[in-house]
């Protein structure tokens, strides 16, 4: 994917949401109900589909695998993801397990890292900055890659623009379009067990934009918010922090246990 | 005489003060245990899986408490009766979905790391770590309130994701368009629907 594509999309997508929307804190909600309606039918005719294949047919070792081969991504950039946060330690567990993954792993299809103790904590780049205060900014649906938020699109990019195979071998752009491709069924696959869940919501949309909403919210946290992210009105009238303030500044919830 | 009576009290009160002090921890500890023999027990048998899970865990949860947070500021402008039916529906809705993926927890294990003082002292909350082979470890939270001297869960986080707020805003607009008789609705078809589909799968 070229990272021109990525802010394109994101630009194009703030200069179309000026719309009414329908509560405070997703000011994008028109464009984005709109790219959720394209996504989901891709997802019915082409994606699904071939997830649930993968996911019945394919042997557990080539699964496990393609599984493993993508965490190890994931560890490289937690690796700055973790010092953004000062967290040197846990930078250090994700530099093992990349080195230790890539070579005796063999290109991070073995995990032989996590027997070894070292620690898997998945830090990505908006979460690190969430961490030193940037609110998440409007939530983002992107078409095919689905939710993210305006802070949050860095990760796309940043693993477009710095991807460690791109940077160190010559690949062709069908080896990079096939990549992605094993990447999104790997990950497509995995979540399959929740289609039930949202499918049988009476809003798919708000479900699923206030599930990770949430989930962000407590991943910057550390799974440890001091107040939780409330999410429309709640039972008495301003009594908490609200998801709107959360975007602008990322401290809401430090203000509110003051 | 009045002495002895006296000795007695004093002999049975701490066995009184034990019978109600299983916390939520405990509480916790003892079900997930329970939970998980029942799975591996019944991993073939989806529907008596369901309802020996249930069984655990329905006495321990609030559904009134988890539908008034799931509704949110609409609550208080609901009759009784519209509370009592938003409670029926909201209910069999928890349990629907989220028993639906019970089998995914075969080789599961529950660690509970802790509980954590709420905002006030009938309030904790306990927090566990699900770990399945190969995947990353969940962490799933419990919030207890203490109810008539026992203690009932009002809501659980996956993740962060807590199943009550995640509600709120598809019921809010629901009741928006339609008032409160109108989301009523749309969640008994929901059920209904489920229901009818749920028992095709089956079969």
């Amino acid at each position: 994917m070229r990272p021109t594509l990525f802010a394109a999309v994101a630009v194009s997508i703030l200069l179309v949401g000026c719309a009414t929307p329908q509560n405070n804190y997703d000011p994008l909600e028109p464009v984005n109900r709109g790219i959720f309606a394209f996504n989901t039918v891709v997802d019915r005719i082409a994606v699904k589909p071939v997830a649930k294949v993968y996911r019945n047919y394919a042997p557990g070792p080539v699964k496990d695998g393609t599984h493993n081969f993508f965490a190890n991504f994931d560890d490289f950039f937690s690796v700055f993801g973790n010092l953004l946060q000062g967290k040197v330690g846990d930078a250090g567990h994700s530099a093992g397990r990349v080195l230790v993954n890539t070579s005796v792993g063999m290109f991070g299809l073995v995990d032989w890292a996590s027997g070894m103790g070292l620690k898997k904590t998945d830090e990505d780049l908006g979460q690190a900055i969430g961490h030193l205060g940037v609110g998440s900014g409007p939530y983002l649906m992107l078409p095919l890659l689905g939710p993210t938020s305006a802070r949050d699109v860095v990760d796309p990019v940043s693993r477009a623009l710095l991807d460690p195979v791109d940077l160190t071998y010559d690949v062709s752009t069908g080896v990079s379009i096939g990549r992605a491709a094993i990447g999104a069924l790997d990950a497509r696959a995995a979540v399959l067990p929740l289609d039930p869940l949202i499918e049988s919501q009476i809003d798919p949309y708000a479900y699923l934009r206030d599930a990770w909403l949430q989930k962000r919210y407590n991943d910057v946290w550390d799974g440890n918010p001091p107040a939780p992210l409330q999410l429309g009105p709640g039972l008495d009238e301003g009594d908490e922090p609200d998801a709107a303030t959360e975007q602008k500044t990322g401290t809401t919830a430090t203000d509110a246990s003051k | 005489m009045k002495k002895w009576l006296m000795m007695l009290l004093l002999a049975v009160l701490p066995a009184l003060a034990l019978a109600g002090a299983e916390t939520p921890e405990m509480i916790v500890k003892n079900v997930s245990r329970d939970v998980l023999e029942a799975i591996k027990k019944n991993d073939k048998d989806v529907i008596k899986l369901r309802e020996q899970v249930s069984q655990k865990v329905e006495p321990l949860a609030d559904y009134t408490r988890m539908t008034a947070l799931a509704v949110g500021r609409y609550w208080k402008s609901a009759t009784p009766e519209q509370q009592q039916q938003l409670t029926g529906e909201f209910r069999q809705m928890l349990v629907r979905t989220y028993l639906s993926a019970l089998t995914i927890y075969k080789n599961a294990q529950v660690n509970v790391i802790g509980a954590r003082p709420g905002e006030s002292v009938d309030e904790q909350s306990v927090r566990t770590e699900v770990s399945i082979p190969g995947q990353k470890v969940i962490p799933l939270e419990f919030y207890f309130e203490r109810l008539n001297g026992s203690w009932k869960v009002y809501d659980i986080a996956v993740d962060g994701i807590s199943f009550t707020v995640n509600n709120r805003n598809q019921f809010g607009s629901a009741i928006r368009q339609k008032g409160i008789d109108g989301l009523i609705k749309q969640l008994s078809d929901l059920n209904a629907q489920a229901n009818v589909s749920g028992k095709a799968a089956n079969k």
